[in-house]
Order: C-alpha cells, then structure tokens, then sequence
C-alpha cells in the first residue's frame, strides 16, 4: 500500500519570509490561548464526553436523537469520525454541552483541551494509512461537458448539447458528480441527433471542418488513406488518448462498410465521425481499473483529462497531450505549472466558464431566475438585473483564479464586480457597460466579499421579503460547512409573516421562538448571523429602515460575541477563516474528483488548508493543492476481489 | 451530401427565432384525421400521470357524498363536465413516505410506494421500481418510445445539505430501475421533435443506421470489459440505452411489412418555438404533448411533473395570489393563506381538466382517447403544512377502455395503502401484477367485473 506523498510545494517567489510572518501575525488570539494549553490524553477525552455528553445523550430518550453512549473508546469514535466532526463544532462553539442549570458546564480550558484533543484525534486517524485515494474516475459528461467536448472536437460555435437532458447534483453539490450522472434510455437517441446536427454542420462550415479534415483524398492519396488519418486524429482527440490500431481499424470498417453501402466518401466519414461521438468512450470519463487492494498513479493521458475537465470543463489541449506523451505530468511541479498556465492568458473563456460552474453551484446563485424568482411584489427585478446579479460572483471568483489573490478576499474584499445595471443597483458611480468590470469599493462599505453580493442575498430569501432564518443558515452551510439540521418533526413552523394585527417585529418574533429550546439549539446560531445582513433587501439593496422601523443588524453568537451589521459579521467570519476556507478546499476537491468526499479526503483536505495557511491563502496554491493532492493524482482498487471485473 | 436536409428540421434559423412566438395552439384540433388504411389492431390503453407537489388545501379537496352521488369540491370543480369520467379515491396513504423529510421522499417514493436511501448521490437508491414503469414493461415493444418523462422545472440545483438529501430525488417520480430515475424532457419543442421524430423516420438511412449503432454497441461492450465491476453498470446502462435505439430503427423499418405507423400524422409546422416564458403556458404546451404522444400512440405511458419537490413557483398571476407555491403551502392555517392556496390547488385541477378534455375530442374508433386512458393526478403529501401523507389527494380519469368504473368516489378505510390503488391500475392497464410494495390487493369497486 502506497504510503502519504509529503505534498512538494511549489516555491512561489512572490512569497516568503514575509508570508510565514504575516500568516503567524493573522493566527486569532484564542487559538494563540488555546496553543499554551496541554490538550487531552484519550482517556481524558472519552472521560469528558462520558461526563458532559452522555447524560443527555444516551437510552432511553437521548436529546435530539443522538446517543453517545458506546462511546467508550477511541476506536469507535474514528468509526464515526465524520460525525464526531460535527459534534466537535458544537462543543467548540459552546452549543454543547447546552446552557442550562441543570446541565454541567466545562470551564473554558477544559472545553479547549477537548476541541484540540478531538480534531487532532480525528486528523491522525483520517490520515494513519496516509492519504488514500478513491476509484478510478468512470463518469459521463454532463451537458456542459458534453458541448464543450464537442466544440474542442469540431470548432463548432453553438451548444452542441443544448437538447440533452439536465443533469442533477450530488456529493459536494455539483452537477459533475459521477453518482448522479444517470442514463436514461432517452440519452443515446440525444446524442446521436446531436451527433449528427453538429458533425453535418462542422462538415459544411470551411473553418470547422480544418479542425478535423485532417486529410483530403487526391490522387496521391487514396479515400482509404485519407478517411484512415482523419480518423486517428478524431478517434484521439474523442477519446482523449493514444488509440490503438485495433480500435481505428475498427472504426475503419465502419467507414468501409457506409461506402460499400453506397454512400459517397464524405457521407460515409460523417457517419462514421458521428458513430465515434456516441461512442461511450466519448461519452464517459472512464480511468483504467485498478486491482484490488492496489493504489496506482492515475496514467498521463488520465491525469490530463482529470485536470481540462477540472480547470475547463472540457477535453485536454495539445499541450497538455503533449506533456502526457512524454510523461511529465506525473511531476507535481510540472503539474502546478499547468494550473497557473491554465487560469492564465489565453483562457479567459474557458476560467470564465469554471468559475461559473464551480460559483453558481456552490453558492446556489444558479438559482437565481429558476427555483428562485423575487414576487412582483419586489421592484426593480428584470432579466437584465439578473444577469448582473449572477456575473458578479463568477467574474469576482474569475479574478481571483486569474489573479492568484487571496481566497480571504471572499469573506472581504476592497473591490467587486459590476455591470452598468448593478452599478445603478448598488448606486455606485462611474462609467460602465454591459460586461461586468472590476471596480474598487474602499469608500462603500456594504459591499465587498460574497456576503455584499445581490445574488447571493436574493437566493437566500423569500420571494417577498428576507429572511434571517434562510441567510443564516446559508452562511453556515454555505460558507462555513456547517448546514444546520433540519427542524425536529412536529415542530410547527416558524411563523415569519408581518402580522396585521400585533406589532411586533420579526426580530421580537424570533427571540420568541428561541425561548423554546429545542429551537434555540439551532436557531441560536442561525438567526443571529442572519440578522446581521438585514440592511441588504430582497435584492441586496442596502437599506437603513424597513416600513419606518430602523433595522436592527445586531446579533450575539452562543459564544457570546457579538457584532453589528454586516461589516462586523464579516469580521466575525474573519475570525473562523480557516473554517471557511476548510469548506472551500472541501466544495473544490469535490468538484474536481467529481465525487462526493469520503472520510479518506477528509486529510488531504486538510493538509492543502496547512498549505494555504502558509501561502497567505493564495487563489493558485489551492488549485496547486487540489491536483498535487494523493486523490488528484492516484486511484485505487476495490477493498474486495469481486468487485474487480 | 447523403443525409438529406429536410431531416434537419432543427435548424439553426429556426432555433434562433427564440421563444417570443406566440403560441396559440390550434395545431391539435387541425391535425389530419385518423388514418383510415391503419386501424388499431388493438385498443391502445393509456396511462398518464399528473404529480402536483405541496399537497392540497385538506378541507377543499374532498367531494361530499360517495359513490355515484357525490358532488366535486371547490377544488375539483373544474373536473365536472368529466364527472362521470372520474374515481375519487379518499382516504389512501403513502406509509413508506412517513419518513425522513417532508417532500424529498414523498416525491420519488410517489409511485413507487418505497421508501429513498438518504443520499446525496452516492448509493442513491429509491428501493422501487414506479408503476408507470412497471406498466411501460407491459406493452413495451408495441409504440417507439416505451414511456416519456415529462416536466416543467430543470432538476432542481445542488444537495440539500440540511436533510442530507440530494435534489435528483425531489425532481423525479418515474424509476425505471430503483438506481435510475428517468431523465426528464422539460422543453416542449424538444418533446415535440422527438415526437416527430418517432413517427416519420427516415426509413432509407435505416441500414446506415444499424452499422452506426452496431459500431457504438460494440465499443460499450469493449469498454465495458476494462472497467471495474461496479462501473459496468453504468456502461450497462447506457448500452441498454443504445439497444432502445436500435429496436426504434428495427421497428420502423421491419423487412415483414408491418413497420410500426403513427395512429395519426404530426403537422411539423406546429413546432412550439420553446420554453415560454409564463408558467401557465409552459404547463399547458407540455401537456398537449402528453396529448399528442398518446394520440399519435407514440407512447402509452407518460408521466408529468408540475414542479419539482419544495416548488416555490411565483403564483402571482392567479387573481388573489401573491407569493410562491412552497411558502403559501405553509399556510399556518390562517385564512388568508389558505385561500391562496386553495386557488393554486385548483389551478392545477384546471389544467388536468384542459388535458382531459383534449383527450376526449380525439377519436379512436367509436370511442375517444379518454375514454381509453387512465389519468391519475395526485400529489405526494396532503397537508402542506404538516407533510403529510395521509389521506392523499388523488383523482383518476378515463375508463382505461372500460375497465374501470368511473363516475365513483370511493371512500376507503383510513390509512389504506395507495399501492391498492396502483395495484388496480395495473390490472386494468392488462398486467398480470397482483401485488405491489406494500400493497394488500386492488381497492373494491374500481375495476368492472371482467
């Protein structure tokens, strides 16, 4: 069994000396306290959750459903590490044990101790066999792939794909995940018209057919000959791999067999051209198996294919199949120099279209003109207001790829991006267009990170007004990877309507619905972050006052820190960046393995966070991190011989 | 160049002139009549399937009376002029959806009658195979597309973390497998082309074809053989998919002379232009393609989603509504939300009534399309604001040619299991299906006596 690969970084000259200091001078100073103490032993941990935890927590009724009786050992707990994950959160943040008389309390050493013994505890186990990779990749493209393969296969310029069916989400929330790429018997009969709408427009188009009419037959060469060249460049670049002489000469007798058919030669090439785009090798990702128990590297051509669909969503350029060929991408260093290539000059089009995939889906901004759409009610909401509303994310996240800032910038930023619509949105001034441009905002506070953004603020409330409840709980599941569990059953819902006939504020309303405790267990920590960002409506547009009544943006965590709008609450999210940036190392390792995380990722996810914690949280060192990472670059077999072929 | 141009209907020109045409659609009443020279050689029984999600205002579903003498609710009025064409089932429930969380797993469980794996997507099991897809076997084989998926929303972004469920299983009812929820067409030119396409193939590219596909099915097999065995599968899958294809080409060209022929001929100037913007529109063109697809017996079995599970759809532009379809369906039983609710329940009833009334103007033989279907409407929860799935509102239409007994509301035992109601569907639909996941026989008084 292969053991961990200490992950080579890179040496970025930009950075240094003066990034180890910087990063040290940034570390907040309860970690700082919490470093100077000496954590648990494990017995001293297992005795700490028999002593605060289980009393609550055990048969016959056990709060909230969770028994933590069988607890009494350190193996069971790394069998449950994914769920001792979650409750370490808890106890951290001083939600468990609850606040309550009756209930013991740790002091805060204890509870320190505790958090550090357990998330050190929960590391070394995740990574005791050393990093493990999954299975080979096998997955079919999604639709989005799908055309952009197609483009890169016949230089054709419209949505090869725009008539296949839609693809759902899985794993870490991305439509790219294998387990949810399904077929449908409906699939085939698409691709094949598909296949053949754009192989039929490609061969009538002169500048798309250079692409692939590699050849022409002439009297020095025979249509054999030159249906033969045509074909093992097409069948290489289709595939995207090195194809042997048995697969082209069987593709060759299906050319073979349409001219003896009667067709004429470039009938028969269409024909046969559209056979090879339904083939499922087109069609599907699919890595070479792996035998049982065995860890291999992923092979060149693999890797280069895992790296095009993770940075482009589309197949590998010649370059790319050129350093396959020659098996340098095997070398960490040669691959970190691929990724800043490939966010670089030249693939704006292509980084454009990542970050959008990768953005929309991860902040559920996608949603944004489909599930959610603001009522009539809400005014000033057009098509055009959308589509400003949606870039700014994907063009902020673009800049930061392109420009190797730092990921810290999503939390806060002095800049953002805006078209002319959201620039009237935002009442900022100056001269803009259609296409979104960057634009600093030093002088206007409210904007500036994710949380200042329209989109963002929209697909977080209701269609007719906001909602505290929505907004906190995106920014807990959204940014810091902590979704809240759903309401227990039988709890009747929050009622977060204006009503007529009292007067009370929403906020009253909430603080109400919080004196419950089994609501307050979540609500504690959800509504007051949501009411942080109540100056933004709707639409994210900043507002001092709602029907009268001044807005009230404070908020006092279970910890007991407390901020006051917006800016404060960023700085809040400051404080636990690592936590957010935890969460955006997990979304992206996810949707570049096209997977959902297992306990196995669970270190490398957290050594290429230690990587960016050294690297002042570079945009470049986690895309560096991610496809240096032992699950980027390795696949292994099944656990069982019967699961092999 | 072979492949001639008329087969590109799909042309780019075409495709940019957008979705802004109006979109009046007389096209099913101006169709050519029924092919004289081609009689059924069978009745052709229907099955669709009509699923509304957030359940429905309880105490304005209910017809008062039972059996023959009853009189439609609020809700279902717009159902009377088909009175005598109806069965109301009252008092059936979905027990294996009484779980996990209020409308992922009332959504796929919905015809299945199984219970979902919590899943974000790996292992994602709905532990069923759907009764549409259970009657598609039966008469697989007979029309060219063995069933059709159809829906308004795409499938609904991203996991939901908060439940641990992955949207896929809210945006699907119909399981071809219990690992394969079916793809969904949701653009009604899209449905419409593929409908086109099954009733006139191109019969002369035929044998081209068959080497093209041959090839493919070839290549599935070879890549199937390097992979691992979990991931054959997946490649199964596909080539199952490839082998549908095949099938099509084979029964439109038989070499016996009796290739497969549309009950009646596709006028292709009918194409709608695409996604209307306006939801109502874009429901209504949907199911005229429901329509279409039985009528032309390009299909037997379709299924139709109004929205996906947790739908917020903007009902604004119903009088009296304001706000979307989930938020409303939360109405704290308070009046005022209520009504709107209500309203948005009975919308949904106005266009199943729209469906049924197309359906009886097509004729075939003495008797019309209706009168040969079975068209369930239901949703998967009762209450929305309780997530039940009690007592679950369900109506079917059409007398499935005579095997059923319509113009009934039947009133059953509390908590009697709705896959009665599937299992007797499935008996008058011709299956030899006796039971069903949990169910215990067909519900008495549904099925006439044979």
């Amino acid at each position: 069994m292969l053991r961990a690969q200490a992950i080579n970084p890179l040496r970025p000259e930009c950075l240094g000396v003066w990034s180890m200091l910087l990063a040290w001078l940034l570390i907040p100073c309860f970690e700082g306290f919490a470093s100077a103490l000496t954590p648990f032993t494990g017995q001293q941990g297992i005795a700490f959750i028999e002593g605060y935890c289980v009393s609550c927590h055990q048969p016959p009724k056990p709060k909230g459903g969770l028994d933590l009786s069988g607890y009494t050992d350190l193996e069971s707990i790394a069998k449950e590490a994914l769920d001792w994950e979650k409750h370490l959160i808890r106890v951290r943040d001083g939600e468990m044990p609850p606040d309550d008389e009756e209930v013991d309390q740790p002091d805060a050493p204890q509870r320190l101790a505790f958090v550090q013994w357990l998330e050190g505890f929960l590391r070394t186990t995740a990574c005791k066999d050393g990093i493990q990779p999954g299975p080979p990749m096998l997955r079919r493209l999604n639709r989005s792939e799908y055309s952009a393969s197609v483009r890169h296969l016949l230089d054709v310029h419209f949505d090869a794909g725009e008539a296949l069916p839609d693809d759902g989400a899985g794993g870490e929330g991305f439509d790219n995940a294998a387990e949810t790429l399904f077929i449908s018997p409906i699939h085939a009969e698409k691709y094949l018209e598909a296949a053949r709408s754009a192989v039929t427009y490609a061969f009538a188009d002169t500048r798309s057919s250079k692409r692939f009419l590699v050849a022409e037959p002439s009297d020095e060469i025979s249509e054999q000959e030159a249906a033969s060249r045509v074909l093992s460049s097409f069948l290489k670049a289709a595939f995207r791999r090195f194809i042997d002489a048995e697969e082209l000469a069987d593709y060759m007798r299906l050319f073979e067999s349409e001219m003896a058919a009667g067709q004429d030669y470039y009938s028969a090439l269409q024909q046969t051209l559209a056979a090879v785009m339904i083939s499922p090798k087109f069609l599907f990702i699919a890595e070479t198996p792996v035998s049982p128990g065995q860890v291999v590297s992923v092979s060149d051509v693999e890797l280069a294919s895992r790296l095009s669909y993770f940075l482009w969503g589309a197949p590998p350029d010649e370059v790319l199949m050129d350093q396959a060929a020659k098996g340098l991408l095997q070398d960490p260093e040669i691959l970190g120099e691929q990724v800043v290539r490939m966010v670089g000059d030249g693939f704006e089009r292509q980084v454009r279209h990542f970050s959008q995939q990768f953005v929309e889906q991860w902040l559920g901004t996608r949603m944004l003109g489909r599930e959610f759409k603001p009522d009539a009610s809400i005014r000033g909401y057009d098509s055009e207001l959308e589509g400003g509303m949606k870039y700014e994310p994907v063009f902020f996240f673009h800049e930061l790829l392109a420009s190797n800032r730092s990921l810290l910038d999503l939390i806060d930023a002095d800049y953002t991006y805006i078209n002319r619509r959201l620039s009237r949105h935002y009442k900022v001034d100056g001269e803009f267009r259609e296409q979104p441009k960057r634009v600093d905002i030093t002088s206007d506070p409210h904007r500036g990170g994710l949380l200042g953004m329209a989109a963002v603020l929209a697909v977080s409330s209701h269609p007719h007004r906001t909602s505290p409840v929505l907004r906190g709980k995106w920014v807990l599941e959204t940014m810091l990877g902590e979704p809240p569990p759903p309401p227990p059953p039988n709890v009747p819902e929050l009622d977060e309507r204006p009503q007529n006939a009292e007067a009370v504020s929403l906020r009253q309303r909430l603080e109400k619905h919080r004196e419950d405790p089994i609501c307050a267990n979540c609500h504690d920590r959800i509504d007051p972050l949501g009411f942080g960002l109540e100056n933004y409506d709707v639409l994210g547009r900043w507002r001092e006052e709602q029907d009268g009544h001044p807005i009230d943006a404070s908020g006092i965590m279970p910890n007991g820190s407390r901020f006051n709008g917006p800016e404060e609450l960023k700085s809040l999210l400051m404080e636990r960046k690592d936590q957010v940036i935890r969460n955006l190392v997990r979304k992206m390792l996810g949707y570049a393995l096209g997977r959902g995380l297992g306990l196995e990722d669970y270190c490398a996810v957290e050594s290429i966070l230690e990587d960016l914690k050294a690297n002042d949280y570079s945009a470049h060192r986690l895309l560096i991190g991610i496809v240096q990472s032992v699950p980027f670059r390795y696949k292994m077999g099944p656990a069982h011989e019967e699961d092999f072929q | 160049m072979h492949i001639p141009s008329d087969r590109f209907y799909l042309s780019r020109r075409r495709l940019l002139q957008g979705a802004g045409a109006a979109l009046a659609l007389p096209w099913l009443e101006a169709m050519a009549p029924l092919r004289a020279s081609s009689p059924q050689p069978e009745k052709a029984i229907r099955m669709g399937v009509l699923f509304m999600p957030n359940g429905v205002r309880q105490d304005q579903w209910t017809p008062e009376g039972e059996g023959r003498d009853f009189a439609l609710s609020n809700t279902l009025s717009p159902l009377e002029p088909f009175k005598d064409q109806l069965l109301i089932p009252t008092n059936l429930w979905n027990q294996a959806s009484n779980v996990g969380d209020g409308h992922y797993v009332k959504t796929s469980g919905f015809l299945t009658c199984q219970t979902i794996s919590k899943s974000l997507g790996f292992d994602l099991n709905s532990n069923g195979i759907s009764m549409d897809q259970l009657a598609a076997n039966h008469v697989s084989g007979r029309t060219p597309l063995s069933s059709m998926e159809l829906a308004i929303s795409p499938v609904s972004v991203g996991v939901d973390t908060n439940v641990g469920y992955t949207r896929v299983y809210g945006s699907h009812i119909a399981w071809s497998r219990p690992t394969r929820p079916l793809a969904r067409e949701i653009n009604p030119r899209l449905a419409f082309e593929r409908l086109l396409r099954v009733t006139s193939p191109q019969t002369d590219q035929a044998s081209s074809d068959r080497l093209l596909l041959d090839r493919v099915l070839e290549d599935a097999r070879d890549l199937k053989q390097r992979l691992g065995r979990e991931d054959q599968s997946r490649v199964d899958d596909y080539l199952e998919s490839v082998r549908i294809l095949e099938k099509r080409v084979e029964m439109a060209s038989r070499p016996d002379g009796t290739p497969w022929q549309p009950a009646i001929d596709m006028d292709p100037s009918q194409r709608p232009a695409g996604i209307p913007r306006e939801h109502a529109e874009h429901v209504s063109l949907m199911l005229d393609m429901m329509a279409l697809a039985f009528q032309t017996d390009s299909t037997r079995i379709c299924t139709f989603m109004f929205g996906n599970a947790v739908s917020n759809t903007n009902f604004s532009f119903l009088d009296g509504v304001s706000g979307g379809h989930h938020s409303l369906s939360h109405h704290e039983n308070k009046e005022e939300n209520l009504e709107q609710y209500q309203r948005i329940a009975q919308w949904h009833i106005a266009q199943y009534a729209r469906l049924l009334a197309k359906l009886s103007q097509m004729k075939e033989g003495d008797e019309s399309v209706l009168d040969r279907s079975m068209i369930l409407f239901g949703s998967g929860l009762r209450d929305g604001n309780s997530h039940n799935p009690r007592n679950l509102p369900l109506v079917v239409a059409g007398r499935a040619g005579g095997a059923l007994q319509t113009g009934q509301h039947l009133v059953y035992e509390p908590n009697t299991p709705l896959s009665n109601l599937y299992v007797s569907l499935l008996a008058a639909f011709g299956t030899k299906i006796e039971s069903f996941a949990d169910s215990t026989g067909p519900l008495p008084g549904i099925l006439s006596e044979a």
